[in-house]
């Protein structure tokens, strides 16, 4: 805060305090309600206000319901979903990285072409490339593994864009020019020096692959059958159908509604700490890059 | 109009190649050997099966099975619920692996992966003797075009649920007609402008498709392999959907998502005094709105002609034997015995699934059982009435999935703004005769 220059002083203004109060109160109401939804079992959840806790408060119950059920395959899910998103996004990070550091500082035949590719790859939607995504994997025999979701998630040819617009910047070419004088290879030079001066960009990177990973849902959808590989968006959402009973057939004698809203508001937990944790790295990458040093 | 047509085709043709460069790729690694097709000595060789539902607790009834046949293992996934099972299930069998040996598919799905050659024909097991066990309708569903392509799991014979502490305090009796139905219709709403007699589902195809069906409407026929009949505007349809623009245009009827914490809300608040569905719902009303699932009751469907005796179904699937299973005679095997053997019918139906064998729907210990979640009725006295008069020679498209999921953009806009409903049918039958048509089928239209 105090590096900042302080504005010219303003009075405040009324209209945009209730604004921003208004703003703030459509951001968190579904919380509210997510939080008051918890606390209830499947009648008061039916009928009473969304807004305030029903009849007795059950959160601890259904927590307990939801980390019990089909013998805990709930923290299975959860599992699931840190692995594909710590692995993945960090092997997307680090991928990415790389091949934007090489495009940026390497002259090579086909560069330009490459380059091109990346940006025109970053048009297709990764939901078109799921069905030929499946059958490539099917021949490959990873299907129905984790692997199926995670090679797809380190390729990110956004990042690969942004790092490699980066890289030109951060990383001046007289460095890498004295780390050759001075004997060190290419390698050793990447990561011992480029990798530091390209920390913010990798960083952000890391944040968007994260949330990518942590909200995937397609490409987990179409390529896992097991139950026991799904990550958490996908498991949810087999709870949720199973409560509302979609298909018109078989009847529910588990109470699912519960389970759907607390396994919610207990996936949302990691996601907000990690936000919280990680908002000044993220901060900082955007603001690092803007300004040229 | 006409620029667009061409890229279109050629748009679903890509994919199309793709997925034939696949499918003669993995055939070309082999069709297993000869297997056997005797499901008895399949039952006595050690095999593991896998079994895609996402019917819960049906292990219980796995067990049974399990303990019977000690050699065999069935390892149940739960791979999505409904259009996701398929899209999954179309894909793995496209691909060759990855598919289970047994799966759940609802009646209307089935007459797409049957056709298209994606099933085991279970008459080459024996299935066709199975036949009398079932009610009429079930197997009319699950018998297309010469195969026996599934065994029949559970049917929905439609019934009117009624809440009956709101008739009794409005005096009023459940309709027996279409015309009264109307009338109370309006007596509820002049009790009080919040209340509707019921509710629909702009995006369930299966509801409207369930009143069109009683209503003696058979929209969707299959001619031969390639040529398929639709007609959403025949005298059935019609009057389905005159009565349905009647009553949503007088804001009688709420046009509203079901299953959805506001609609159970509305079911356990007086909001909805009806709701017409399958015979598959006491067991929803009881775990979803434990309080008030005891003013519930059940009665036949309301008759377009006083004295009739005419019902559909709504919902309920079958279980078949994907073309790639590795294991097709255990597989036949353990499907048959699921859904046909005594003591396993009766598993399932503790389970909440309701029968389409004909055995249970005349056992008296069945039809007399009080149902707790309906007040203590004997309400499958009702059901099994029910489902003996369902209207028969209905049948769902070769791309029924299709059909379905752009059924809100059409009929579904018009039942949400209280428009034309017939309008939103003649939508639809556009939208299905230019898809049909896309992918090779002779639509024919009247």
């Amino acid at each position: 805060m105090s590096r900042r220059t302080t504005p010219a002083r303003r009075r405040p203004s009324t209209a945009l305090t209730l604004a921003m109060g208004l703003m703030l109160l459509y951001a968190l109401l579904p919380l509210v309600w997510l939080f008051m939804s918890s606390t209830k079992d499947t009648a008061s959840l039916m009928n009473s206000f969304g807004l305030w806790f029903g009849d007795g408060f059950h959160l601890f119950g259904n927590i307990r319901d939801v980390l019990t059920y089909d013998d805990g395959i709930y923290l299975r899910w959860f599992g699931n979903t840190l692995l594909y998103a710590v692995v993945g996004a960090g092997g997307a990070a680090f991928v990415s990285t790389a091949a934007g550091y090489g495009l940026a500082k390497y002259r090579f035949r086909g560069r330009t072409a490459l380059s091109a590719l990346v940006l025109g790859a970053i048009a297709i939607p990764g939901t078109a490339l799921a069905v030929p995504t499946y059958l490539l994997f099917s021949k490959a025999g990873i299907v129905d593994t984790p692997w199926a979701v995670l090679l797809p998630s380190l390729v990110s040819p956004f990042g690969v864009y942004l790092m490699r617009v980066y890289a030109a910047e951060a990383v001046p070419d007289t460095v890498l020019e004295a780390a050759r004088i001075d004997g060190s290879g290419e390698l050793r030079t990447f990561f011992t020096i480029s990798l530091r001066m390209l920390a913010p960009g990798f960083v952000t990177v890391l944040l968007f692959a994260l949330v990518a990973t942590w909200n995937n849902y397609f490409l987990p959808l179409i390529v896992l059958s097991d139950p026991q590989w799904f990550p958490l968006t996908v498991g949810l959402n087999q709870w949720n159908a199973l409560a509302t009973g979609a298909a018109g057939s078989g009847v529910t004698t588990v109470n699912f509604y519960p389970l759907v809203v607390t396994g919610s508001l207990l996936a949302i937990v990691p996601l907000v700490v990690a936000f919280l944790f990680l908002q000044r790295f993220w901060q900082s990458g955007l603001a690092a890059g803007s300004v040229k040093e | 109009m006409i620029p667009v047509r061409p890229r279109r085709r050629l748009l679903a043709l890509v994919p199309a190649a793709a997925l034939a460069l696949g499918l003669t790729a993995c055939g070309s690694s082999g069709p297993s050997p000869a297997a056997s097709t005797d499901p008895a000595a399949a039952l006595d060789t050690p095999t593991t099966l896998t079994f895609w539902t996402w019917a819960p607790g049906l292990d219980k009834t796995v067990a049974l099975f399990e303990q019977k046949y000690p050699k065999i293992k069935v390892n149940i996934v739960n791979a999505g619920q409904s259009a996701t099972e398929y899209t999954k299930l179309q894909t793995a069998i496209k691909a060759g692996t990855g598919g289970p040996d047994v799966a759940q598919i609802e009646y209307f799905a089935l007459p797409e992966f049957a056709l298209s050659k994606r099933l085991v024909n279970l008459k080459d097991f024996g299935a066709a003797a199975l036949e009398p066990k079932f009610t009429a309708s079930a197997w009319s569903q699950v018998a297309v075009a010469d195969g026996v392509w599934a065994v029949p799991q559970d049917t929905g014979p439609m019934a009117m649920f009624y809440n009956k502490k709101l008739f009794d305090e409005l005096k009023l009796e459940p309709p027996k007609t279409w015309a009264e139905f109307e009338q109370v219709a309006v007596k509820i709403k002049e009790s009080d402008p919040k209340r509707f007699i019921t509710s629909i589902d702009p995006g369930d195809a299966g509801g409207l498709d369930s009143l069109m069906w009683q209503a003696g409407s058979r929209p969707f026929q299959q001619k031969d392999a390639t040529t398929v009949a639709v007609n959403l505007q025949d005298p059935g349809a019609k009057k389905t959907a005159d009565l349905w623009t009647s009553l949503l245009s007088r804001k009688l009827v709420d046009p509203a998502p079901g299953w959805t914490n506001e609609w159970w809300q509305g079911m356990g608040s007086g909001r909805y005094a009806m709701w017409l569905t399958g015979a598959w719902a006491p067991g929803n009303i009881a775990s979803t709105i434990p309080d008030t699932a005891k003013d519930w009751r059940a009665a036949p469907m309301p008759q377009w002609t006083a004295g009739d005796n005419v019902s559909a179904e709504n919902g309920g699937s079958a279980v078949a034997v994907p073309s790639t299973s590795k294991n097709k005679a255990a597989a036949a095997a353990f499907a048959i015995w699921l859904n046909s053997d005594p003591q396993a019918v009766r598993s399932l139906n503790e389970n909440g699934l309701f029968p389409a064998t004909t055995e249970l729907l005349k056992d008296p210990a069945f039809l007399d059982k009080p149902l707790t979640s309906l007040g203590g009725q004997p309400a499958n006295q009702v059901f099994a009435a029910s489902s003996a008069a369902v209207g028969k020679g209905w049948q769902y498209l070769p791309y029924q999935v299709y059909a379905n999921s752009v059924f809100k953009d059409t009929v579904g806009q018009a039942l949400g703004a209280g428009t034309d409903v017939n309008a939103g049918l003649t939508a639809w039958q556009k939208r299905i005769t230019d898809y049909g048509t896309q992918q090779g089928f002779k639509v024919t239209t009247p």
